[in-house]
Formats: C-alpha cells, structure tokens, sequence
C-alpha cells in the first residue's frame, strides 16, 4: 500500500428522480488497498462502486481515478475492471474466451492473449481449464473465472460486487482468503462492496460503513470494532449491548459514568464521536462481558442477574441476562473453552467488566433503546 | 376398459373435429379420383407429380419464398430491438408501444388488408410483392416481438455490462455477446415468421396483384373442380413444411430459454 490516493470521490450525489441513493461521499482510497463498501441492502453502496466503474453517472460531484476526472468517461474507457454479483460469465464462450473477452479488444497478438489467458487462470489456480464450457463451472469456478477475466485486463482499480454472496458457507471462507492473498501479491486496488461484515472485516485493509446514502464511518476493522462513530455502525458491525450513562467527570482522555446497573466505572474517550454532554450511550460487546456464579472480583464494575435464555453456538455459549434497571436484556459471549455451558436459565449470575472495554458512543439519543 | 369422464370425451371430441379435417387433406391427395369423397378408389402419387409441372405453381411458390424470407428478415430485426427495448428500459408510452405492436394479432385481416390496400394506393405503390412484404412484416412483428422478448426476458443484464465494462462499445458488445446469445430467439422468430407470412391468404389476395402468392394461387385453383387433388397434393405439403418450421422453431425457442440459466 502506498500513500498514493488512486480514487477520489468528492461531493459524488447520485439520485434517482426523487430518491436519494447516495449523498455527499467523499472518499480517498489509496493504491494498493483492499476496500470495503459495507451497509444493508440499499444503503447505496452498490450505486457508489458502479459511479465508479462508469456504469451510472453521479448527479453531482466528482470521481477522479489515477488524478484522471471520470467526467465523461464511459465504463469501457475506464482503468477498473469489475466482478459481477451475478458473475457474468458469457455463456456462449468457454473459460478461456471468457477470459480473454477484454484483451481480444486491444489488438494484441494472438500468443501474447494466449499465454495471459492461461498465466490468469494458473493465477486463480483453474490451469488448464480454458476449453471448459462456461455452463460446465460450479459456483466457485465461475466466480474464479470472473476473477481472472477481470484481473488479465491490469486495472488500476478491481470492483468487486458482493462478490461472495452466491457461494456456500464453506467455499466462501476459503474464497476470502484466496482473494486475499491474490489481492496483496498484485498490489491492485480492490473495492468490494458487501452487507456482510465479517467478510469485510477479514479481507479489508478499511471499511467504509454506508446507511441510506451517507458514508458514516471509514477506518480500519479493529478500529471499526472498537470506536464505532455511533449507534448504527455499533449495532450493524458485531453484537452489542447498549445503556444509558450520566457523566460524572470528564477529562482529556477518559469519562467516569454511572449506569444502571453496573454503576461508576472510568471509561476511554471514543475519538471518532463527538464531546458527550450530560449523559452517553455506552456500549459493551458480548465477549467483554465475565459471567460467573460468585461476584468476580478483579472488574471494575460488576452486576448481579438472572439467566433467560442460553444459546450454545459450538465454539462460544450465548447467554441473555436480566439486570434490574437495565431495560434490555444483556448478550454474553463466552469461549467454550472446557465443553461445558456453566448456567441455565433462572440462575442467578454475576456479571463483570472492565471500564476500558466499555465503549462511548457519544451524547444519548432521544431514541429509546 | 375404464369409462371416459365428461371432461375427457370433451376433449377428444375437440381434438377430432379441430384435426380430422386437416387430416383428410393429405388422405385425399392421394387417392386416385378427381371426387373428394369415400371410399378411396386407390392410391396414388400422380397429383404430386402434376405439380412440379405447374409453371404458375412455381412462380407463385418463388413469390412466397421471397415474400416469407423478406418479411421474417425485416420484422425480426425490427423485433429484436423492440423486444430488447420493451424488456430493459422503462420508458414513457412503453405500454401504449406494446399495445400497438402486438395490435394486429386482433384486428381482422380483411380491414387491415383493405385498408393497406387504399394506404399503398394513394402514396402510389400499386399492388406487388413489395406491397405484401410490408403488410407481412406488419403481421409477422407481434410474433417476433413476442419470442424474442421471452429470449430478453431471460438475459442476465450484467453480461453486457461486463463486456463493456472490458473495453467493448455498444456495437462491439451487441455483436460479441448480446446477438450470440439470443441467437437461437432470432432463428425461431425468422422461421415462425416466415410461417406466417407463407400461409397468409387476405393480406396477399388484396396487395398482391398480378403476382400471386402460394395461397392466393391455391384459391385461384379451387375454381377448376378438375384441379382440385392438385390443390389437395400442395395443400398436404404446405401443411407439412409448416408443422416442420414450427417445431424447428419451438426447438430453437426452448434452447435459447435454457442455456441462460
């Protein structure tokens, strides 16, 4: 990755007669980085990435891409290439015409398209295959063909368009790896749009979160996870309990508030939020919760409850917690480190946490949580 | 045997007197007697041999090839990109367009051929073969319209935007993969088109002029009773060639419907 911003997207607004698909994103992403466009359905991720294969023009603003205005430039004159939700694999060609597609445009000699074609398709490890029949692919093969058709062209920037969202659970673990890896060994810019987060957040070096048109947070998975800019991107990337808080002191670097329930403890300033008022939403993820039968001793804050529900996932135990004075129930996480689910539903429990692992969301909302 | 419901002896019944006639057609043609009439008197293939000596047969079977071939080219291209436009874009008056296009499966031949007659008349095109082109390409468009849209209908959008997306142009995209994948709607629209220009009789008795087509011919022939196993000879291989056309171009519809999966 180097310093070089290979995209700009200033003020870019696309609407669509009366609907706003997006809203005023501005957006640097540099060279060689693998980029995640992450949101729910419709939140106009997938308008973004094709604003910036050409595919729609922005209503306003500007998309600049290697310091070149795309104003203008239709898709097939753009340097991005892109990988289809669909796949797209011509199915009147076999694999290695398919790949072969783009550089068949360039005038290149014959040869030359041959020994591209087959050194793509070693790339994505289908060596071999070029006589193969496009409707002769499983799943995963056509999604590697549309990898390579896409990577033999060279482009600047490869857009990729829920590129995993057709494969099994399986095959798509492995195919995030693979894509991956390919991605770091060519140093190509890969813009993937997805509305699954633990897909961006294992392949992305940065994700931008997107809600109904706004771009609301860009940084790195750890950061994403740790200092969500709000409510939203708190709840959609991971699972979180939430709860009110009154500041009592406030510094520099850290907040002391009360909450129901777990009462005072010293929290970390959230950079990416604004200065709290009189009271913050504070957040704590599942797995920062302790559960244990006696009241633990080394938190800094702990609480007594009552089991509701216990959900046994194989690698974690889920359990909800009642807590007097807190209004929805509290999600635990724990590692299932010994085989064993420690408590049942109606046990009374004792929960701890840190004040470090707390999250601060910034000033409390008027919607009820 | 089990006895037949109500609903089955219905539609047998409606099979038999859709479909008898059409096959007596054939049975005359070869029966050795001027009389449409059982019994048969004995077989014979004399009324198929007088045919190939018909000068005027001939011609007015070359009228309807040029006229079916002609027709079927222009109305499929003008059907594939109606049909292209109908299923990709949303366009105002898209439905009235529809409407219109699919409007002569409707309005009766004879007004729409007596019509085309005075319209040609006055901008001074006098009865011809071009005159029966146009009026068959006018009729044969709904049908191309209708299964060529159903060969749009199936395409993956994405598929041309990837080829555009690697470099091609409109034209350079239309060519490479739009038109080879819809291929086999454009053969079964050309060959059902084609079949219902060639068996059309108003449009042609009105517009044709001195040129006949096959059944306008045909209809000349009725007049002469001693001619008549003639017309039933090239009626039965009208029919044939036409059941032909049909399922060549039913195949080819299934084939373009199935590849897109």
């Amino acid at each position: 990755m180097t310093e070089k911003n290979i995209i700009e997207m200033t003020g870019v607004q696309k609407r669509f007669g009366s609907f706003q698909a997006v809203s005023d994103l501005t957006l640097s992403l540099r060279e060689g980085e693998f980029f995640s466009l992450l949101g729910p359905s419709g939140c106009g991720k997938t308008t973004a990435l094709r604003m910036i294969a050409g595919f729609q023009e922005p209503t306003e603003g500007k998309v600049v891409i290697d310091g070149q205005d795309m104003d203008g430039i239709a898709a097939n004159k753009r340097p991005t290439n892109m990988v289809f939700q669909s796949y797209a694999i011509f199915p009147h060609l076999d694999v290695g015409d398919n790949v072969a597609y783009g550089l068949r445009n360039r005038g290149i000699a014959r040869a030359e398209i041959n020994r591209q074609v087959s050194e793509a398709l070693e790339m994505v490890e289908l060596g071999g295959l070029e006589r193969r029949g496009a409707n002769e692919l499983s799943g995963g093969q056509r999604q590697r063909v549309a990898l390579a058709r896409a990577l033999v062209m060279r482009p600047k920037v490869l857009l990729l368009d829920e590129p995993l969202s057709a494969l099994d659970k399986k095959l798509r673990e492995q195919m995030q790896f693979e894509m991956r890896h390919l991605q770091q060994s060519l140093g190509i810019t890969f813009v993937m749009v997805t509305h699954d987060q633990y897909e961006a957040m294992t392949m992305s070096d940065r994700i931008g979160v997107m809600f109904e048109g706004r771009l609301v947070q860009v940084d790195a998975p750890a950061t994403l996870y740790a200092s969500p800019s709000n409510r939203e991107v708190a709840s959609f990337i991971g699972e979180m309990n939430f709860m009110p808080g009154a500041v009592k002191e406030e510094t520099d670097t850290s907040l002391t508030v009360e909450s129901p329930g777990f009462g005072t403890m010293t929290i970390p300033r959230n950079p990416n939020v604004e200065t709290p008022g009189k009271s913050v939403l504070l957040g704590i993820r599942p797995e920062q919760l302790e559960i244990a039968k006696e009241q633990p001793p080394e938190y800094d804050a702990t609480v007594e409850g009552v089991v509701r529900d216990v959900a046994f996932y194989g690698e974690n135990v889920h359990y909800h917690v009642r807590v007097d004075g807190v209004d929805s129930r509290i999600a635990i996480s724990v590692p299932n480190y010994f085989h064993t689910v420690d408590h049942g539903p109606g046990d009374k429990v004792w929960l701890g946490v840190q004040g470090e692992s707390v999250i601060d969301l910034g000033q409390q909302s008027d919607k009820p949580i | 045997m089990k006895r037949l419901s109500g609903l089955q002896t219905y539609a047998i019944l409606y099979l038999v007197f859709l479909y008898v006639p059409v096959l007596l057609l054939p049975l005359f043609s070869f029966n050795d007697g001027t009389i449409v009439a059982f019994p048969i008197k004995g077989w014979t293939l004399e009324w198929y041999r007088q045919l190939a000596g018909e000068a005027t047969l001939l011609n007015s079977l070359v009228n309807s090839l040029i006229v079916g071939s002609v027709a079927a080219l222009l109305s499929t291209s003008m059907g594939l990109f109606a049909a292209r436009a109908f299923v990709r874009y949303q366009f105002t008056g898209k439905r009235f367009s529809e409407g219109i296009v699919m409007l002569p499966l409707v309005v009766p031949g004879i007004i729409v051929a007596s019509s085309m007659l005075v319209l040609f008349i006055s901008v001074g095109l006098r009865p011809s073969l071009t005159a029966v082109i146009l009026g068959h390409t006018l009729l044969a468009l709904p049908f191309s319209v209708s299964i060529l849209k159903s060969a749009f209908d199936d395409f993956d959008i994405s598929l041309e935007e990837a080829a555009f997306d690697l470099g091609s142009g409109v034209w350079e995209t239309f060519r490479r993969v739009t038109l080879p994948i819809v291929v086999p709607g454009i053969v079964s629209s050309i060959l059902v088109t084609f079949t219902v220009s060639f068996d059309e009789f108003v449009l042609a008795f009105f517009l044709s002029g001195n040129d006949p087509t096959l059944p306008v011919y045909i209809w000349s022939q009725i007049r002469f009773p001693a001619k008549l196993p003639n017309t039933l000879a090239l009626g039965s291989l009208l029919l044939l060639a036409s059941v032909l056309l049909l399922v060549v171009a039913e195949l080819f519809r299934r084939r373009s419907s199935n590849k897109l999966v």
